[in-house]
């Protein structure tokens, strides 16, 4: 009954009300909407927050002064070892030692072992057992810890990312790898680290191995699910219905699609496995005493912690405040690759 | 159901032997076989022949080979032939000497016998080493010996065979022992009953004790195998359920003068714990102790075993975890965006980032410096002090994961269409947090539940290195480092049994907990 008032009440239309304006072939094959970068989206969600950019600096900071300060100023574990007086100095008595040529002991004028040797800022933390720089330890030890993360991180995410990319896809690699997958999820993951550098021995590179040779499987299956997800969307299967290749679909269709995925993962790696090698040294299963890293010093140190507590509360400190900077920062990057967030 | 199940327990067992196996392989064939000697003093004193007989020795207790020395063929052959005084005959004589010299060695009737019955096995001669006067070095004495090296299917075949021994009245080989039997008794150590056996490995083989969980046990035996380095000679087994600790003397009476009635004498021996004396010589002191031949035993000690103090840190710090855990989670997605959920975020976020080694020394520090208690757990009195800062740690690194994954689940469901039904039905809040959602945001932590707990039987690596504690989680390490492989490969396998157990229970819990999960993939939504 109202579709007929209406009729009634609508206004007389004619052709003169109109002018024809002709049809722009150019125009016509362009797509009219905002432009839009991914990338350039992604920064700009990430710089959003200030607390991002100190983030970034800090990092930035920690990075570059844990690859450079053991460059300039090479660290020696060893070049106070004959002389007991340096062992386990408090900051103030090592500055103390490096000001004045002799130095009081037990009531007695004695040489100081540290004078004028190198820079100040070489004692200002005091000195480990034995009498080495506390400083210099500790960037030759996170140089060390973070070099070992980013090469496991590296090492499964590729692995992970290109065998999961194939598996999602092929039957035959999940008839072979889903029972080694099942046996390999049972190995606790400490022992068989453990097992590895017992056997292999306690090198950087063996450590590489024995920390990844089992977990980019775990990397692995995951995003074999994620890719099994997303081969089935109805974008996926109509590129496949227009004979694109399997290769393609999975370069260019699925993987772009998971690159917020990768980097929720890659942001927890980094950190976990700069806590686990914390861990492994602490254990004492970490690498040979030759290698200086953050574990390593802590764990030396652990020991006496509540007596000089100035070699052991500093790595702790380096490794907690890298950690949780690299987590924060991963978090907030993984929020900015995802795309939902681009709006 | 059942039949998944089946299927299920199947697989887990394989993957134990799977497991089992790549370690043994990693093990034993991984690893050269003379790091073993590397801290042993024993084998820097030898020299010579005698070092590599002693390195031969310590291969067959560490499970690599089987070797039958030729002195124990000699014995076995002239036993068969003139009995026990064997050893006057001078033919015997005449062969023992044969191996220490060159030329007769190749001519002897016995040394040929010998080679050509274990022609199967790898035949090892070591030549006597002399001087240029004739005279042995020294360690330079022969030996003649056959090898078998055993392969990963053999040491495999024999580890699980050995794995679980029951007991029986004819356990023990000994034709001197006339009476046998398995009997209710009336315990005298207990007051109570218990079942008593002759003929078998252990005296007592079901009794009450004041120890938790107050019965227990010697029917069955769990063999993981014998350690070498880290505890001489000792079972795993043994070390591991072994009381630590001080001795605690009761005062008791012998079980010679049990029907006697007294007298009553101060001693920490565990009566229950008696054992078949195989070696069959008891010595003096014993016989005025024991009526009979179970006079092996172990004693009352103060503390806790290994296990049991792995145990309770662990099952404390479940219970604080998801206590606490669970709670805070959902006020957390009941405040969120408040001030609380934004201080529990920055707790979890610092529980996940920082190496737990961090936190685990700043309870120690502040727990000592504040609270003034025991750092290291042979200070602590009394023991229950000792418990405290552990408990803590452990804890609080499970509390921030379960924080995290209960606020995320929470506030997952609060959306959901049956949460808005429940507000239409006016519903208060609190009354749909606690009834509705939160017994929903729970399905996907019972599923850990049973891991949790399984888990605390192989104790806390960090913790309990840094608190001193005697507890199972260092026993794998210290092997390790020490190379004791019967103890690598016992812990790999506990281990990883608890893990599958756990898996399969978590599993299980979870189905019962939640009707909608059906765990075969057979149609019919569990209803079937």
């Amino acid at each position: 009954m109202n579709e007929n008032n209406v009729n009634v009440n609508a206004p007389e239309i004619d052709a003169s009300m109109f002018n024809v304006v002709g049809n722009d072939a150019v125009a016509s094959e362009k797509i009219i909407a905002p432009r839009y970068s991914y990338w350039k989206s992604v920064f700009r969600v990430f710089f959003k927050h200030k607390g991002n950019i100190l983030l970034l600096f800090m990092l930035f900071v920690m990075i570059t002064s844990s690859i450079f300060v053991p460059m300039i100023a090479k660290y020696d574990p060893f070049e106070n070892v004959t002389k007991s007086v340096s062992f386990n100095m408090s900051p103030r008595k090592a500055l103390d030692s490096w000001k004045n040529p002799t130095i009081m002991k037990d009531g007695k004028e004695i040489e100081s072992p540290l004078y004028k040797n190198g820079p100040a800022i070489k004692w200002v933390l005091g000195t480990g057992p034995a009498g080495n720089s506390i400083v210099y330890n500790m960037f030759a030890g996170a140089r060390t810890s973070l070099f070992l993360a980013l090469m496991c991180a590296a090492v499964n995410m590729v692995l992970g990312i290109v065998v999961g990319a194939v598996w999602g896809f092929s039957k035959r690699l999940d008839a072979i790898l889903i029972p080694i997958f099942n046996i390999i999820s049972n190995v606790p993951y400490i022992l068989l680290v453990a097992v590895l550098v017992y056997i292999l021995g306690a090198g950087f590179w063996q450590m590489v191995f024995a920390m990844t040779v089992t977990q980019w499987l775990g990397v692995a299956f995951f995003f074999r699910t994620q890719v099994m997800i997303i081969r089935d969307r109805e974008y996926s299967l109509a590129s496949k219905c227009l004979g694109t290749p399997i290769n393609r679909i999975i370069s260019k269709n699925i993987l772009p699609f998971l690159t917020s995925v990768i980097v929720t993962l890659l942001a927890t790696e980094v950190p976990s496995y700069i806590s686990l090698d914390t861990y492994m040294s602490f254990i004492g299963l970490g690498m040979s005493a030759a290698i200086p890293t953050l574990g390593r010093m802590i764990s030396v140190a652990q020991t006496n912690f509540m007596t000089y507590p100035w070699s052991f509360w500093p790595p702790v400190a380096f490794a907690s405040l890298l950690t949780i900077i690299l987590y924060l920062m991963g978090q907030s990057l993984a929020d900015a690759t995802d795309p939902k967030t681009h709006m | 159901m059942s039949k998944y199940l089946l299927k299920r327990i199947l697989f887990s067992i394989f993957s134990l032997v799977v497991v089992i196996a790549v370690v043994m392989i990693l093990v034993y064939t991984g690893i050269k076989r003379n790091v073993i000697f590397q801290q042993d003093d024993v084998w820097t004193k030898k020299s010579n022949n005698d070092r590599t007989m002693y390195e031969y020795t310590m291969w067959q207790k560490y499970s690599y080979l089987d070797y039958v020395e030729y002195g124990s063929f000699l014995r076995e052959k002239y036993t068969a032939l003139y009995g026990d005084d064997y050893a006057n005959h001078d033919d015997f004589k005449e062969d023992v000497a044969a191996i220490q010299n060159v030329e007769k060695a190749e001519t002897n009737a016995s040394v040929q016998e010998f080679k050509a019955k274990y022609s199967n096995r790898k035949i090892i001669y070591l030549e006597p080493i002399k001087f240029s006067n004739g005279k042995l070095k020294p360690g330079g004495k022969g030996y003649l010996f056959a090898v078998h090296e055993k392969s990963v299917f053999y040491r495999l075949w024999e580890y699980f065979s050995h794995l679980i021994s029951i007991e029986h009245k004819n356990m023990v080989k000994d034709e001197n022992l006339t009476e046998r039997y398995i009997r209710f008794e009336k315990d005298p150590y207990s007051g109570l009953f218990a079942i008593v056996g002759s003929g078998t490995q252990h005296k007592y083989l079901l009794y009450f004790g004041g120890r938790f969980p107050f019965i227990h046990q010697n029917f069955m035996h769990f063999n993981f195998g014998t350690s070498y380095t880290t505890y001489r000679g000792q079972e795993i087994t043994t070390v591991i359920t072994t009381p630590t600790g001080d001795l605690n003397e009761k005062m008791q009476i012998y079980p010679v003068n049990l029907a006697a009635g007294g007298p009553k004498v101060s001693t920490a021996i565990d009566f229950h714990s008696l054992q078949y004396n195989l070696s069959g010589v008891v010595n003096p002191t014993d016989k005025e102790m024991f009526p009979d031949n179970y006079t092996v035993y172990s004693y009352h000690n103060k503390h806790f075993s290994r296990l049991e103090n792995s145990f309770i840190i662990g099952l404390i710090s479940v219970f604080l975890s998801y206590g606490l855990g669970v709670s805070i989670g959902i006020l957390l997605s009941r405040f969120k965006d408040k001030l609380i959920d934004k201080l529990g975020n920055a707790y979890i976020v610092f529980v996940a980032a920082v190496p737990s080694l961090a936190y685990i020394f700043l309870v120690a520090a502040i727990g000592q410096k504040v609270f003034k208690l025991p750092y290291k757990y042979a200070n602590a009195d009394p023991l229950i002090l000792a418990y405290i800062m552990p408990t803590i740690s452990l804890s609080l690194g499970s509390i921030g994961s379960l924080m995290k994954w209960t606020r995320r689940f929470m506030i997952d469901q609060v959306n959901s269409d049956y949460v808005k039904f429940a507000r239409a039905e006016g519903m208060s809040e609190r009354e749909i947090y606690n009834t509705h959602i939160s017994r929903n945001a729970i399905i996907f932590l019972v599923q850990g539940i049973p891991s949790s707990i399984l888990f605390c039987l192989t104790g806390a690596l960090m913790t309990e290195r840094v608190y001193a504690i005697p507890g199972v989680g260092g026993l794998l390490i210290e092997a390790i480092n020490k190379h004791d492989n019967a103890v690598i490969v016992a812990m790999t396998g506990l281990i990883t049994a608890i893990s599958i157990t756990g898996l399969i229970l978590g599993d299980l819990l979870l189905a019962a907990y939640d009707p909608r999960i059906s765990l075969s993939t057979d149609s019919g939504g569990g209803r079937k």
